[in-house]
């Protein structure tokens, strides 16, 4: 379900759950929001397990803004849910959407060089992490990671991420190349956003239902 | 430790708000100031860089420190689309969770930073070190004056837990005294401190082989004048 609704209604759903995230005074509805997000993933098959981790990524970094607030557990429990609810939307966002739909609603209101910047960032992201996982496979074999050896270590890694630089440009310059040819020229071919329709009821339904939770559980 | 990983909603809203008119503004002048460059050459290398430092960030290196490459975006595209790279960047980690949607501005405005002023303290130094120590310094540098930024927007944002919680809820609040910016301080440049030599080290060394390799990498228009100078294959060492 999530996948078969408009992004604009995800974008919408997004919005209401960033709304709720901004209202919460208490932990509570939050966790709960939380909760009803996670169940209308698992439910319309999206891997929430792994969102689930990745959200949490967000609380371990608000640890460190934590030590400098006064307040107590609850305090504390009320931002880690501030931070893990809405990177949780936004996962679940990412995952139910196919990226050129993501960069034809970006490239319908950002300047073009921005939304150039960003699709060519997200094609070459893959591109510099495969060949991360070569690199790092080609100096172990090498004897390139020395235990101990931390000079040795940041020289190899440094050179490795100068080389994965300098290759990333050229095949970045080839893509670039490629889809000017084939008529790129600054935009997607669907710009902008379809309407809203009836499978846009379970998005907008769950940012209603974090944001109720947040407005109302007091 | 320059770029905020303070999720969404922790900070309060006019600061975030002014993040984002700020980061709007800047990215204006800076769109303004690239109409005229070479698309075909420039936006490739704005998505490989971002997507370098997209992949930097992505691996902790030292506790809570991770290195940014923010200098070596300055230094290779410039202060302008420098400036783009960052904006690029922290909406992509925003959507990837990692960083809130509503700190980008700030966020935005402190790798943008790292980007403008690591150009500039690159180039102001050209003719005092070599290559390597060049862009070393030019990184310290840089992190140092965003650090202190940082912990300017984090004292700025001198948060009170009441805000948070309603008045059956404040038995359960711990006073703890005044707030602990300092302590906040005392770790951001604790840790700091390893994290900016580490990164000094990476992107002198990498600055210095890319200067190697492909000199005509660092060939913002800012260095033109030093590669017309140099005879090829001296450039920069």
């Amino acid at each position: 379900m999530f996948h078969r609704a408009s992004i604009l209604s995800k974008a919408v759903f997004l919005f209401l759950v960033l709304a709720g995230a901004l209202a919460a005074k208490a932990p509570y509805p939050l966790a709960a929001g939380y909760g009803v997000i996670l169940v209308v993933a698992a439910l319309c098959g999206l891997p929430w397990f792994r969102i689930m981790v990745l959200s949490l990524y967000s609380a371990v970094f608000t640890v460190l803004y934590i030590v400098s607030l006064r307040g107590g557990v609850l305090t504390h429990t009320v931002l880690v849910f501030k931070a893990i609810t809405p990177a949780l939307a936004v996962l679940t966002f990412v995952v139910s959407t196919p990226y050129p739909k993501i960069f034809s609603l970006l490239s319908a209101f950002l300047p073009e060089i921005l939304a150039s910047g960003l699709f060519m960032t997200y094609r070459t992201f893959f591109i510099l992490i495969e060949m991360m996982d070569n690199f790092g496979a080609a100096i172990r074999l090498r004897g390139g990671f020395s235990p101990g050896s931390l000079h040795k270590n940041s020289a190899n890694i440094s050179r490795g991420i100068a080389m994965l630089l300098v290759k990333a440009v050229e095949r970045s310059s080839r893509l670039y190349a490629v889809m000017a040819v084939r008529g790129y020229n600054g935009s997607m071919a669907q710009t902008g956003a379809d309407g809203f329709h009836r499978q846009d009821v379970l998005p907008i339904g769950t940012g209603i239902a974090v944001l109720m939770l947040a407005l109302l559980w007091r | 430790m320059t770029h905020m990983h303070i999720p969404d909603f922790v900070l309060p809203v006019w600061l975030w708000v002014s993040g984002f008119l700020l980061m709007t503004a800047a990215l204006g002048i800076s769109l303004l100031l690239l109409r005229s460059m070479d698309r075909k050459k420039k936006i490739p290398l704005l998505g490989a860089i971002s997507a370098a430092m997209i992949v930097a960030m992505s691996l902790p290196e030292f506790f809570f420190y991770h290195i940014n490459l923010s200098v070596i975006a300055g230094i290779l595209l410039g202060p302008t689309l420098g400036f783009v790279a960052a904006f690029i960047v922290n909406l992509m980690l925003a959507l990837l969770g990692h960083g809130g949607i509503t700190v980008i501005g700030l966020n935005t405005m402190l790798l943008g930073l790292e980007a403008v002023l690591g150009h500039a303290f690159f180039t102001l130094l050209k003719r005092v070190f070599p290559v390597f120590w060049r862009a070393a310094i030019a990184t310290v540098l840089t992190l140092f004056c965003t650090t202190m930024l940082l912990i300017v927007i984090v004292a700025a944002s001198n948060i009170n837990p009441q805000d948070f919680l309603h008045a059956d809820e404040h038995a359960f609040a711990v006073q703890e005294g005044p707030l602990s910016v300092l302590k906040f301080a005392g770790l951001v440049l604790l840790f700091g401190v390893v994290g900016w030599i580490l990164e000094a080290a990476i992107t002198g060394a990498v600055v210095k082989f890319i200067s190697q390799v492909k000199p005509d990498l660092l060939g913002h228009k800012l260095h033109e004048e030093r590669h017309q100078a140099a005879p090829r294959g001296e450039h920069f060492d």
